[in-house]
């Protein structure tokens, strides 16, 4: 099984490339045709992706959460997937080449370091720590999505200020379903990113003797789910609306990249595994 | 084929030809059976703002455009015409414009496809006129479906090319559902009727027109079943709009930066699409600078409608080459009328059924008699076919017209049901 892994390891970051390829000069040309195509090459990469994270469960004997570059892995394949369902669901196309480039980038680091790790923790192999793993990485998909939507709202919004009429202008949908799009991601990311610290306020006592809740991983992720809870509260009580909320979902999305950064490269904690 | 056309157009005449040309419906029932009656047997007659165009089969082959040139000006004895105000097209070159027409590559806003449903009328009316045989029906057929291919293969009617549609798609831009949306059209001239008629076109949710001249906003107001605002205190309201039109021929600013600022503010700040369509213009061009104000004038609306006409531009090869695959495949039809390939087909035809009746009872014959069935069966096919081929053979002999013969020919293709080529192909 090693050499398919190996295999795969090499082809994912092609495939993204490939799909990333085929969704951007899609963009570029806007020709109908290339609707099926792009399908098909998002499917495939979705499938086999998929395979590969099986196939690396079932060799490993864990699922790929135990460190930071399997997580990349995972985190590329959910982007994917969440824009996947998003593209069926509400039929807006144009704007998967902004977020598929994403899912590459992590795939690409993930593949170029990615190792085969047989003995991991036992802590790691915990069913409740991969529901809160999965959960916290879906969460993060959800705002990753929401923040490239915020950008190319912000983006749209510009063009029309200044009456600039070219791609961004012919190719995105308008500015209210940007604007739509990018709640709703955050939402569904909140509502998992919850989930997931409800998950581990009740796991991570219990099998962490040294667990403190000045941890900067839970203080990082405290962080963003307060930013987020703010601007999903404003929205719906306080009329807030268009530039500032989008600004306020890219802001989160900016600080649970540094906090995620900040946690797992530069600071040591229980919560740091690897 | 002998099939001629003329065309008067907006590449060959003034607007003021092309409008006393103009013909209607009416006119045109009376014109095809004049035509009937005189010099064609099956034809098309188009009218439309942009041209006035007719297609026929004459009834004698000396018939020259000459003559449906003077058909036409002689109806219309009061304009005086020069030969350079017609096109004229003759057999392949008639049927490729009338796919040009179709497709919309021969219209003034290229892509415009409401030629297309013209296109329809006017066979609908040659049809109900009995104008229309076995060719004609089969032209149109095939020019239908270049129109068709065209608006769904390409782009040629894709995007905004006059200023009223482009400001539209700048609204849809901004917001997604229009029909939540309400709108407010400053000046009911002819600019913001067409605007206020786009919009309600657009499923717009509410609408409100306001004009100097009162009596003029309600008489449009009735016909499109709007609210009607008085023009000195249309200012008073303009928070309880998505979106402003203004197109009055006011000389100078009659909304100003203060008036948008303050509508904004009472509306906290929901985003606002200003369109100014008149020259002078009516809004302060400042309110761009307010957040959530999308301000937009002529120039800006002429930048979209200028992209869009290249855009379309740029489509017309692909579409050109959709023509000329239409074109060949309605040609292949045609020469397949012919009276040798048509004989071919028909011995063809009825060779296949005798091998195959004689291959499912080939078992009920001795080994001896196999042989004479295959002869004696192919004689009565022979002899069933003598007459019809002779005959066949004689239509083109005879040199009583191509059309004639084609429509002979087709009339047996369609009864023996091998009128259709893939058929054939299908069956070998």
């Amino acid at each position: 099984m090693l050499p398919v892994i190996h295999f795969l390891n090499i082809l994912l970051p092609i495939l993204y490339l490939g799909t990333f390829s085929v969704y951007f000069y899609d963009f570029m040309r806007g020709e109908k045709k290339f609707i099926n195509v792009k399908r098909l090459f998002i499917f495939i990469t979705l499938l086999i992706h998929l395979f590969y994270l099986m196939i690396r469960t079932f060799e490993f004997e864990h699922p790929p959460i135990t460190n930071v570059f399997e997580i990349f892995t995972v985190l590329a394949f959910s982007i994917t997937f969440s824009y996947f369902l998003l593209e069926l669901i509400t039929d807006i196309r144009g704007t998967g080449p902004f977020i598929i480039i994403i899912s590459f980038v992590f795939q690409l680091i993930s593949s170029m370091f990615i190792v085969d790790q047989f003995e991991v923790k036992e802590v790691l192999k915990n069913n409740l720590l991969g529901i809160h793993v999965i959960n916290a990485l879906l969460g993060y998909s959800g705002f990753t999505i929401s923040a490239v939507y915020g950008f190319l709202y912000l983006t749209l919004y510009k063009d029309l200020k200044d009456n600039r009429f070219g791609l961004i202008f012919n190719r995105l949908p308008n500015l209210e379903v940007l604007e739509k799009l990018s709640f709703y991601s955050a939402v569904l990311g909140f509502i998992l990113l919850t989930i997931a610290i409800i998950i581990g306020v009740i796991w991570l006592p219990q099998a962490f003797p040294k667990f403190s809740f000045i941890d900067p991983k839970l203080i990082g992720t405290a962080l963003v789910w307060l930013l987020y809870g703010i601007g999903i509260f404003t929205k719906i009580f306080s009329r807030w609306r268009g530039k500032k909320l989008v600004l306020l979902s890219i802001t989160g999305f900016v600080i649970a990249i540094f906090s995620t950064i900040l946690t797992n490269f530069l600071s040591r904690s229980f919560h740091s595994f690897y | 084929m002998q099939l001629l056309a003329v065309s008067i157009n907006h590449k060959t005449a003034p607007v003021q030809l092309r409008e006393a040309l103009h013909l209607s419906d009416d006119e045109v029932h009376e014109l095809i059976k004049k035509a009937k009656d005189n010099f064609l047997k099956e034809g098309l007659l188009l009218s439309t703002c942009n041209r006035t165009e007719i297609y026929g089969i004459p009834v004698n082959s000396q018939t020259t455009h000459l003559e449906l040139q003077k058909f036409i000006m002689e109806y219309k004895s009061s304009i005086t015409t020069s030969p350079e105000n017609f096109q004229t097209f003759i057999s392949r070159d008639s049927v490729k414009h009338l796919f040009s027409v179709t497709s919309g590559i021969d219209s003034m806003l290229i892509g415009d496809n409401q030629i297309y449903k013209q296109v329809k009328n006017a066979f609908n009316i040659a049809e109900e006129m009995q104008f229309v045989g076995l060719l004609m029906r089969r032209v149109f057929d095939s020019a239908i479906r270049v129109g068709k291919r065209a608006i769904s293969e390409t782009a040629i009617s894709e995007g905004a090319v006059t200023i009223s549609y482009a400001s539209v798609q700048l609204i849809e831009k901004i917001f997604s559902n229009l029909s939540k949306k309400s709108a407010l059209i400053i000046g009911t001239g002819e600019t913001g009727e067409i605007a206020a008629k786009h919009l309600r076109d657009r499923g717009i949710g509410r609408l409100a027109l306001t004009n100097r001249t009162f009596e003029k906003a309600e008489k449009l107001a009735a016909d499109l079943k709007t609210a009607v605002f008085p023009f000195d205190t249309f200012n008073d309201h303009l928070h309880k709009f998505d979106i402003i039109i203004s197109a009055t021929s006011a000389e100078g600013i009659i909304i100003t930066r203060n008036d948008v600022e303050a509508a904004m503010k009472k509306r906290s700040f929901a985003s606002m699409v200003l369109m100014d369509i008149a020259v002078p213009r009516d809004i302060d061009p400042a309110t761009k600078n307010i957040e959530y104000v999308f301000y937009h004038d002529i120039d800006s609306l002429n930048i979209i409608v200028e992209q869009n006409v290249t855009k379309r531009k740029e489509e017309i090869p692909k579409v050109e080459k959709i023509i000329d695959e239409e074109l060949d495949s309605f040609f292949e039809w045609y020469n397949s009328l012919k009276s040798a390939p048509t004989i071919k087909s028909l011995r063809d035809h009825f060779d296949e059924i005798r091998a195959e009746e004689v291959e499912k009872n080939i078992n009920k014959f001795s080994s001896e008699d196999r042989e004479r069935l295959e002869m004696v069966t192919k004689r009565i096919i022979n002899k069933i076919l003598h007459h019809p081929t002779i005959e066949l053979r004689k239509i083109n002999e005879r040199g009583t017209g191509a059309e004639e013969s084609a429509e002979k020919m087709g009339i047996i293709k369609s009864l023996f049901g091998i009128d259709k080529p893939e058929n054939n192909k299908e069956k070998k």
